[in-house]
């Protein structure tokens, strides 16, 4: 019995592969199993190639896995488009449809992985017994489920769910479909497969995506305005908060371009909104000159990038973590704010709730990098975890006595935030601009002033960084070697630390959660004996290494980078080999 | 306790104004105090929301919360406000550069949008915070310092293009009739849904004293010639008046009541969302990934 497995289904647009793919995540979840959805499309809008690879585990896992297991194909024609995403570990087993009669010898699958080809009549089954062509990938869901002992009881619950009230006869066809292909699997496959899960999970799990998780976190801080352009891939916030956010009285606006976006979320946040929008990449670049007015004006702001592969176009679908220096100054002119990274779903929840707790505290912009990688796929999520951090959001507003002719919105104060009236106040009126301006937010061109208020706007950069728990470290608390990463390659690097702590290394990862301003203190703290250590990122000019090598005093002089372009997601191989490259000189040394 | 009546005076700022001796923005500046002091609307329910340009400076110049914020992009954030509070009275402000040239694509949407905000574009025909280049209501021919052998294009027409968008109360005032633009602006704020008011606002200093006379000379009151503003054809055609026959409408062009508001959309959409689904709690959210 294996204690998880990794799985990928290639086909085409009407093929149901990510259908399948969801409900086998759906079941892990209701096992209690732990579970890891990574999709795939071609260019075309519809009906191109997509594949769904999918981990299961009975332990927690943090990546997508390095190399796929069991591999089901419908079409050989379909697979070639994600040659370069899957890669099979010697001995995977490969399901195809039989009905495809390309010759095993050219199909593009390397020899030297010593594949088992099985030949499954998916389509067969489903259009000669069940007489609906389109329940091949239930009848594929039937086959994996009996060949890998996913637990197809929880399969069929989830079939049910989606289908049961409203579509009752579909629900009934795909679980013929199921135990057809779990019929067909006993009948031709008696002598089992080496890929059997031991499925024994612990309580029920939630199944998010990053970008799910992360609108969820903002409805649980208490935004009440959104506005929003549709880009990939961080399309699907704008969508799951326009079904979602208005149930809660607040609002949803689908602008006419980036700029417009982040203009009324500043408006609205001005009169008294907690609001955000989100876009990715490109977008940040349309949105930098309202998140220095977010700034200069000290209005809260929370501005999402979920990443994509840049620069311009670049590869809309595709995973990168390259657009970090645009993050921290994309702006004209000294210009502070908050640029967080979630590293998982559950903590695109969590950071969500911190760019609230920061933008409205601190009444400056926050951006949040998430990245396609994080946004798009699909986890397995505890719920006491999901609600664990608590915090009290809050912008500080005017007494009674601060109102009045004398109110002064800018008043210099000693943590460089100022008393904020909201449109509305009585005795509150006062005129704010992007222009430099006296306390009383009078407009100045004195360099005098320029340099006094820019003392105070950088005043809440320390605060932030001194506010705790924004870093995260895991493995061995006295190692010498660090791997120091940021966002979505949290995963591999967290699972590379332990396979190399298997391997009898002696490792830590250190992952902050705020990456500007810096939280030193704690990374001080976390390096704390380190002599040597790796950056790992998905960024071709090693933005992050680059970064801490500029804006971080105490990095260990031996500290190498490990980058690259993204597209692929980083793996736990490669960042395996990165730690023993380094680490292995320090015991020459 | 009796309440204090508010003159227009209440409505005025501390702030040194930056204008030019002469700008026509003065004007503009008056007709609004005294608007809202007709209308009585208090100080902190008032929001006026701008870009920049000589005339978005008037943002200061006005006891309220007044936002001058960048370039081009004073309707979103004023629309993303009224959203917010829907209580303020928000008044837009800003010139012809930043509404009909940088921030156009918001002018369109906001027109379909329909927020109830009053846009008034001091519209002087020329680039004056950068010192003279041509904007896009420019006269075709017309010598600025980008166009030093004459404007080679067309002006945009901003009363056409609002009524072909479906714009609901469409006006045109000029900052020597301060008189008759109070009352174009009092009535853009008690019109529910986006008012447009533009105000040939004239610049004497990159344009000269002969901006005022040409709109003295050229300016056809509507009230005078019994134009109907509900009539969408009749107004059309007066929209044309400055291409065709070389005259400036000043009035009323187009104003219809009734037409739904962004704040109707929105309470709608919160409706039948929750009619589908009520939550009780957020954290009822859960149930959809289970």
């Amino acid at each position: 019995m294996q204690q998880e497995v990794v799985l990928a289904i290639a086909g085409s647009g009407g093929d149901g592969v990510i259908t399948a793919g969801d409900f086998i995540t759906k079941s892990a979840a209701r096992k209690g199993l732990f579970a890891f959805m990574l999709k795939s499309y071609g260019p075309q809008i519809r009906g191109g190639e997509s594949s769904a690879r999918i981990r299961v585990s009975a332990k927690p896992i943090y990546s997508q896995g390095d190399f796929v297991d069991v591999l089901a194909v419908f079409s050989w024609k379909d697979f070639k488009r994600f040659t370069d995403e899957i890669e099979l570990r010697e001995n995977a087993v490969v399901l195809y449809d039989e009905s495809d009669k390309t010759p095993l010898e050219v199909v593009p699958i390397p020899p030297e992985k010593n594949a088992r080809f099985i030949a499954v009549p998916f389509k067969k089954l489903a259009s000669e017994e069940l007489k609906v062509p389109l329940a091949k990938n239930m009848v594929l869901l039937g086959v994996l489920g009996e060949l890998l002992n996913l637990p197809l009881d929880a399969l069929k619950d989830a079939v049910m769910q989606k289908f049961g009230k409203k579509r009752p006869e579909a629900a009934a066809i795909n679980i013929q479909a199921i135990d057809l292909g779990a019929e067909w699997v006993k009948q031709n496959l008696p002598e089992g497969i080496p890929y059997r899960l031991a499925a024994e999970g612990g309580n029920p799990k939630l199944v998010m995506t990053g970008n799910d998780a992360l609108a969820f976190g903002a409805i649980h801080a208490g935004l009440n305005f959104f506005s929003g352009y549709p880009i990939t891939p961080a399309s699907p916030i704008l969508e799951f908060l326009a079904r979602e956010l208005p149930r809660f009285g607040g609002a949803v606006i689908q602008t006419e371009d980036e700029l417009a976006a982040v203009a009324m979320a500043l408006g609205a946040s001005w009169a008294g909104a907690r609001a955000m929008t989100a876009s990715s990449g490109p977008g940040l670049s349309l949105k930098q000159e309202t998140i220095g007015l977010s700034a200069m004006a000290e209005i809260p702001l929370v501005v999402v990038n979920v990443q994509r592969a840049g620069p311009s176009t670049g590869i809309p679908s595709k995973t990168e973590q390259a657009d970090l220096f645009q993050a921290i100054g994309g702006t004209n002119g000294d210009s502070p704010r908050v640029v967080l990274a979630p590293a998982d779903v559950e903590d695109n929840f969590q950071v969500a709730v911190e760019a609230f707790y920061l933008a409205e505290k601190y009444q400056l912009p926050v951006i949040i990098l998430s990245d396609q990688f994080l946004g798009e796929r699909s986890e397995t999520v505890d719920e006491e975890v999901l609600f664990a951090r608590e915090r009290k959001i809050a912008r500080k507003l005017p007494s009674e006595e601060e109102l009045g002719e004398e109110y002064a919105r800018y008043k210099l104060t000693e943590d460089g935030v100022s008393p904020m009236a909201i449109p509305g106040m009585k005795g509150g009126q006062h005129y704010i601009s992007g222009l430099e301006h006296t306390e009383k937010g009078w407009p100045s061109s004195s360099g005098t002033i320029h340099q006094v208020m820019s003392e105070k706007r950088a005043r809440k950069l320390p605060l932030i960084a001194e506010e705790s728990g924004f870093v995260r470290v895991y493995g061995d608390e006295d190692a010498s070697f660090a791997v120091l990463a940021w966002g979505s390659t949290k995963g591999a690097v967290r699972e590379a630390i332990e396979a190399a702590r298997e391997k009898g290394m002696k490792v830590k990862a250190i992952v902050p959660q705020l990456l500007y301003p810096l939280p030193t203190k704690a990374l001080d703290a976390a390096l704390k004996g380190v002599e040597r250590a790796v950056v790992v990122e998905l960024s071709f000019g090693a933005q992050f290494y680059r970064y801490l090598r500029a804006f971080y005093d105490n990095l260990p002089k031996e500290t190498y980078s490990y980058a690259r372009a993204g597209g692929n997601p980083i793996q736990v191989q490669e960042v395996l080999k990165a730690i023993e490259a380094h680490y292995k000189k320090e015991v020459e040394a | 306790m009796e309440k204090v009546k508010l003159t227009a005076k209440d409505y005025k700022t501390k702030i040194p104004i930056v204008w030019c001796p002469g700008c026509g923005d003065f004007g503009v500046l008056s007709a609004i105090h005294q608007a809202v002091a007709d209308l009585q609307i208090p100080p902190e329910k008032l929001g006026v929301v701008s870009g920049i340009g000589c005339s978005s400076r008037i943002a200061g110049y006005i006891n309220a919360y007044g936002f001058n914020a960048i370039h081009g992009r004073p309707l979103p954030i004023a629309t993303g406000a009224k959203v917010a509070n829907p209580e303020l009275t928000m008044l837009v402000a800003g010139g012809d550069g930043d509404g009909y040239s940088i921030g156009t694509n918001h002018f369109v949407h906001t027109i379909r949008r329909n927020p109830d905000l009053t846009y008034i574009v001091m519209d002087n025909r020329i680039y004056g915070l950068t010192k003279g280049q041509v904007s896009p209501t420019t006269p075709t021919g017309d010598v600025t310092k980008t166009t030093p052998s004459g404007n080679p294009e067309r002006p945009l027409n901003p009363l056409a293009l609002a009524l072909e968008l479906g714009a609901t109360y469409i006006a045109q005032g000029f900052s020597g009739n301060v008189k008759h633009l109070k009352e174009l602006i009092k009535g853009g704020i008690q019109h529910k849904g986006f008012a447009l008011i533009n105000v040939l606002s004239p610049c004497v200093t990159f344009r000269g004293k002969q901006e005022y006379d040409y709109v003295r000379d050229h300016g056809v009151y509507l009230d005078d010639v019994g134009h109907d503003p509900s009539d969408w054809n009749a107004a059309h055609e007066v929209t044309q008046w400055m291409l065709t026959k070389n005259q400036v409408p000043l009035g009323v062009i187009y104003k219809v009541e009734g037409r739904k508001t962004l704040a109707d959309e929105v309470a709608e959409v919160q409706e039948k969302a929750r009619a589908k689904k009520i939550y009780k709690d957020v954290r009822e959210l859960i149930e959809q990934f289970r």
